[in-house]
């Protein structure tokens, strides 16, 4: 595979530099754009090895003729031309400790451009702007504190000015923040806390929520035991910003430690959808998902903002994949539950409370110390690790859902600074049926409009273009499917897992081009590269129960050593 | 003569009764004298202590020890990064691979003074025996090692034979390359 | 040598009845459960003392009225055949009756232990090998706290003791105030306490659980109302900085050694769950489950040589000076 590859990839660089020689001569009349007509002629035209072999989320970054490319940690920014010629890099200082705090893999997000730079955050704390041109670092800000159990793991985002970034570390018991910083100098803001008293969360005046069990003074101290909020968790997961409404909006995860019975009561406000003022960072509204989270389900799921016609209304929505398994659709303006429909097999969570948005719970899957509860789903990974997509020719919420199940016992878990407070017991498990499955869902209908189904969970994003769904699975396969009907119109086998997002974009040269990064890992994928030893079902959070599952055993050893970062062309 | 033989098996039954010895308390100059580890200079193998030594090495094939080390293993969040033994965000255990070497002194030296990637340092969490305990439990915990006491394995999960019991798969012969 | 032996009888009968009152007795009842249950025993002693009579008496009247000497065995006669039959169907039918009536007399009383009112209190209590942790559940979260080792109730209300164990099975037993329930890893156990006049009553694990299973002792002091909010709003706070530069040294010190990976106290960042919560501890009367009364000098000799005083208990040797042990002992008899 690899040295046919290689083959190919040299085969295909003779021709680029012909054709470049060709192009410059003769102008060709309006190149054709990525389509379901022209996917099949899309063609493999260079790979970037990054030499890491960690897992690789998220998406490169495109701007002119330069791909830039952010590799897991220890990073590396890479800048490449659309020949796949380095241009520069950049290799920002790594403190080791920062993957001893890596849960689920460690992957990070990518580069994010705005403005002729490049933000990014590292694993091991550091907030970064850098010149895309030239590959200076305008500036470095640490933000994020090893010592306090918190890492960065989520690309941050740039709006108006101003760069937000969530922290990471619910498993380390680390409390949750969100930070917005100055795009051009990096000086901090303002910061918000997930847990603490209200002056710390950020809830005053402007705070006005859909339900009345979010009032009260507070709630984030009130919720909790004594000093249990603390070590709350509730780390912000992936950001998107109204500018229009002046808001970020980003979800909660869980609360710290797992176990339940360590943390009587609702848990404030973890686990749950924040919606921020953008220039002040105070609250508007909070809508709980998860409330006393006992799954370790958190709500920092990607979401999508979208805005339509909601039963015969236009509203601003926002579609959110709660990791309970139920796609919750919310008003943004207020924060009230519109819709809720499990998109995976769900037997946690049977509906949601009309009066309070709160998940219906069975009794039978709730857990607590010491004892364990089988067959929970979904599991604690939720069903949407990565970026949905709307698909614009269709309408449809292109989902790339799991559908794991997990057995889970949580134990006492006390705090130790440098360890993981987890103290649970988890094993995940394939159900019967494919573990994984491709969901386009009709927000019109409440319910699937097709599905797609995957022997393996997905965990990597999705791209819709030009009526196509284009995505890449754990064993390394990048499809791209119809997006009107889900039905299959081309494949490329990847030298290694892809928990990536492929990106789209038209280069310089007015052709179509298609990248994406792979290189797997994550909590879904970790297996992929040894590391672990599948004997002890519950090692790397459970993954190793299922990876000794039928379904899932193929992906051990299907890893490579670098990850690569592969770009295709339309000739 | 004929009672000879009865009595020689009753005292030969009655040896059966010795009881492994537990030494709950360590003088302090001694558990001073057990941090006195002289690893080589990567911090990886080296010499145990003289009093490790004259002690009669007490914590690798005592099984009050190995289960102590257990407890503490579960106590100290190990769990969290190794599972285990099978690891996640930190290295399996099982699989009888080592970063930092397979010997109680490199075990020693890794929970005492952490290592780079992100194991941290218990200097500060437990005192000299209970190192040495952890120590040696999680070496039981690696496969292909012969020893003559071993601790139960959790069994909240399933039961089965305990994981160092059970057979290495064939993904697992190759060493992990991270 | 007659007067040495009567003195003996007398000090031992006078040693047995010592065991009829105090604070861990079950004939000394200060709770309803606990009076049901010595009720129910008085019930069986008079019951079965009554019938255990009644037998050494027909016993008696048997040999004394025995048959004249060389006399044939009686003649099977029709007569007393059927009065053979009376009597000893007589004799079954009150067994059955006595029985029957012992039966749901225990019973009714055992049901009636676990009834319980939704005013009431519930703790959850864990044992470990060799000490209690006590978690006070509340329907607000904020009024929820653990504690070790000693319990406090409310006379008057019913408190439910929710019982659990993770390492070995042990066994709940405050013999003044109710009956006895085990521990069982892996099992939800209960029991109802209600204590009716205020009181310190000594409780202990009744299930051999190893080497200090007789040094696993708890108290439960049951206190006016008012007394037990007013202590249970103080339990909630967390733990006062130290005032004098001493007891701010043992903090520093708790903090830097080995202590905060298993204690917690709550106001710094030790969070350890393997040992009992130390928020509170001087407040408590007894350390180590009721093994030494709380003092700085008995907490100074528990950090000092907990495996002297307690052998084979999980709290280990932290190596400390002779100030630093001064200093832990002052910062630990300052958190009230």
């Amino acid at each position: 595979m690899g040295l046919k590859a290689y083959a190919f990839e040299t085969s295909i660089r003779g021709a680029l530099v012909a054709g470049a020689l060709l192009g410059s001569q003769t102008a060709r009349a309006d190149p054709p754009a990525l389509g379901l007509e022209t996917i099949g002629r899309l063609e493999l035209a260079w790979t970037f090895r990054t030499g890491n072999p960690r897992g690789h989320a998220g998406a490169p970054a495109v701007s002119g003729d330069s791909i830039f490319v952010l590799t897991p940690f220890p990073h590396a920014l890479v800048a490449l031309d659309l020949q796949g010629h380095e241009r520069w890099r950049v290799v920002p200082d790594s403190d080791p400790r920062a993957e001893g705090l890596a849960t689920g893999g460690g992957v990070t997000d990518g580069p994010v451009l705005a403005g002729g730079r490049l933000y990014l955050t590292t694993l091991d704390g550091h907030a970064m702007a850098v010149e895309a041109a030239t590959g200076r670092v305008a500036w470095d800000r640490a933000v994020a504190s090893l010592d306090a159990g918190e890492t960065l793991r989520n690309a941050p985002l740039v709006q108006g000015g101003r760069v937000y970034v969530g922290s990471a570390g619910d498993d380390a018991g680390a409390r949750g923040w969100l930070a917005a910083l100055d795009s051009g100098t990096g000086r901090e803001l303002w910061r918000r806390l997930s847990t603490g008293p209200d002056g710390e969360v950020g809830i005053g005046p402007q705070f006005r929520s859909a339900y009345p069990t979010e009032a009260g003074a507070d709630l984030g101290v009130r919720t909790w035991p004594p000093e249990a909020w603390r070590q709350g968790g509730g780390s912000p997961g992936p950001i998107l910003a109204d500018a229009e409404l002046g808001v970020v909006v980003y979800g909660t995860g869980h609360p710290a430690p797992w176990n339940p019975d360590q943390r009587p009561g609702s848990n404030r406000w973890t686990s749950g959808l924040f919606a921020r003022d953008a220039a002040t960072g105070a609250a508007r509204w909070f809508t709980p998902t998860n409330p006393h989270d006992e799954h370790a389900y958190g709500a920092a799921s990607p979401n999508l903002l979208v805005d339509r016609p909601w039963r015969g209304v236009d509203r601003k929505l926002l579609v959110h994949p709660d990791p309970n398994g139920f796609l919750q659709v919310l008003d943004r303006e207020t924060g009230l539950i519109l819709s809720a429909k499990p998109i995976v097999p769900t037997n946690a969570v049977s509906g949601l409370d009309a009066g309070s948005g709160a998940p219906v719970r069975a009794d039978a899957k709730r857990t607590h110390a010491d004892t364990m509860t089988r067959d929970i789903c979904p599991a604690w990974t939720g069903p949407v690790l990565a970026e949905p997509a709307l698909s614009a020719e269709t309408g449809f919420v292109l989902l790339p859902t799991s559908r794991l199940c997990m057995d889970l016992e949580p134990r006492d878990s006390g705090v130790i600074p440098g360890t993981l407070s987890i103290g649970a017991n988890v094993r995940l498990k394939v159900p019967a049926g494919p573990a994984g499955a491709l969901v386009a869902w009709d927000l019109e209908r409440e319910a699937p409009a097709w599905t797609a189904e995957e022997p393996l969970p997905l965990a990597g994003g999705v791209l819709a273009t030009g009526g196509l769904a284009i995505y890449g699975t754990l064993d390394g396969r990048l499809k791209a499917l119809d997006a009107r009907s889900g039905r299959s119109l081309w494949e490329y086998r990847a030298p290694s897992g892809i928990i990536g997002r492929p990106v789209a974009f038209t280069g310089p040269d007015g052709r179509a081009y298609l990248a994406v990064l792979a290189g797997v890992g994550g909590p879904l994928g970790q297996a992929a590269r040894g590391g672990i030893d599948v004997r002890d079902a519950t090692a790397a959070g459970g993954l190793a129960n299922a990876v000794r599952q039928a379904a899932y055993r193929d992906i051990l050893g299907q890893g490579d050593e670098s990850g690569s970062l592969l770009v295709f062309r339309l000739p | 003569m004929r009672a000879l033989a009865p009595a020689v098996l009753a005292a030969l039954a009655f040896a059966g009764c010795q009881r492994e010895t537990r030494d709950f308390r360590t003088d302090p100059p001694v558990l001073a004298a057990l941090d006195d580890v002289a690893p080589l200079p990567n911090r990886i193998g080296g010499a145990p202590p003289d009093v490790y030594v004259a002690l009669g090495q007490p914590y690798q094939a005592n099984a009050y020890a190995l289960s102590e080390g257990k407890r503490l293993y579960d106590g100290m969040n190990c769990k969290g990064c190794h599972a285990d033994g099978g690891g996640g965000t930190g290295p399996a255990l099982l699989d009888g691979w080592w970063r930092y070497g397979p010997d109680i002194v490199s075990l020693y030296v890794t929970l005492r003074d952490g290592r780079p990637r992100g194991m941290p340092s218990y200097a500060d969490k437990l005192n000299s025996e209970q190192l040495w305990q952890v120590a040696a439990y999680v070496q039981t915990i690696g496969s292909y090692r012969a020893a003559t006491a071993a601790t139960s394995r959790n069994d909240q999960m399933q039961s089965r034979p305990s994981e160092n019991r059970g057979p290495a798969r064939a993904p697992l012969t190759e060493p992990p390359s991270r | 040598m007659r007067a040495g032996r009567r003195l003996a009888i007398g000090v031992g009968l006078g040693l047995g009845l010592g065991g009829c009152s105090g604070s861990q007795s079950a004939l000394d009842a200060h709770g309803a459960q606990a009076s049901a249950l010595r009720d129910l025993m008085g019930l069986f002693t008079v019951v079965c003392g009554t019938v255990w009579l009644l037998v050494l008496l027909a016993l008696a009247v048997a040999v004394w009225r025995r048959r004249a000497s060389g006399r044939e065995p009686a003649e099977p006669g029709a007569t007393s055949e059927r009065r053979l039959g009376i009597v000893v169907g007589v004799a079954v039918a009150l067994t059955v009756l006595t029985i029957t009536g012992l039966t749901f007399a225990s019973y009714r009383t055992t049901r009636g232990l676990t009834g319980i009112a939704d005013e009431g209190v519930t703790i959850r209590l864990r044992g470990y090998q060799w000490w209690w942790e006590a978690t006070y559940q509340d329907q607000a979260p904020e009024r929820v706290f653990r504690t070790a080792n000693e319990l406090r109730i409310p006379v008057g209300r019913p408190v439910r003791v929710e019982l659990a164990g993770v390492d070995v099975i042990h066994s709940f037993w405050v013999p003044s105030l109710a009956g006895k329930q085990d521990i069982i890893p892996g099992r939800q156990n209960e029991i109802t306490l209600k204590a009716e006049r205020p009181g310190i009553y000594r409780g202990q694990c009744a299930e051999f659980c190893g080497l200090q299973h007789a040094h696993m002792a708890f108290l439960v002091i049951a206190e006016l109302p008012e007394n037990y909010e007013a202590w249970r709003s103080a339990q909630l706070r967390a733990a006062e900085p130290p005032a004098d530069p001493e007891a701010a040294r043992g903090r520093d010190v708790f903090l830097a050694k080995s202590c905060k990976a298993c204690h917690a106290i709550r106001g710094t960042p030790a969070g350890g769950v393997l040992g009992p919560d130390l928020t509170h501890v001087a407040s408590r009367e007894t350390i180590a489950a009721g093994l030494l009364p709380t003092t700085r000098g008995s907490l100074a000799a528990w950090v000092a040589d907990p495996q002297t005083v307690k052998p084979g208990s999980k709290m280990p040797l932290v190596p400390l000076d002779a100030d630093e042990l001064r200093a832990v002992s002052a910062y630990l008899a300052s958190l009230k």
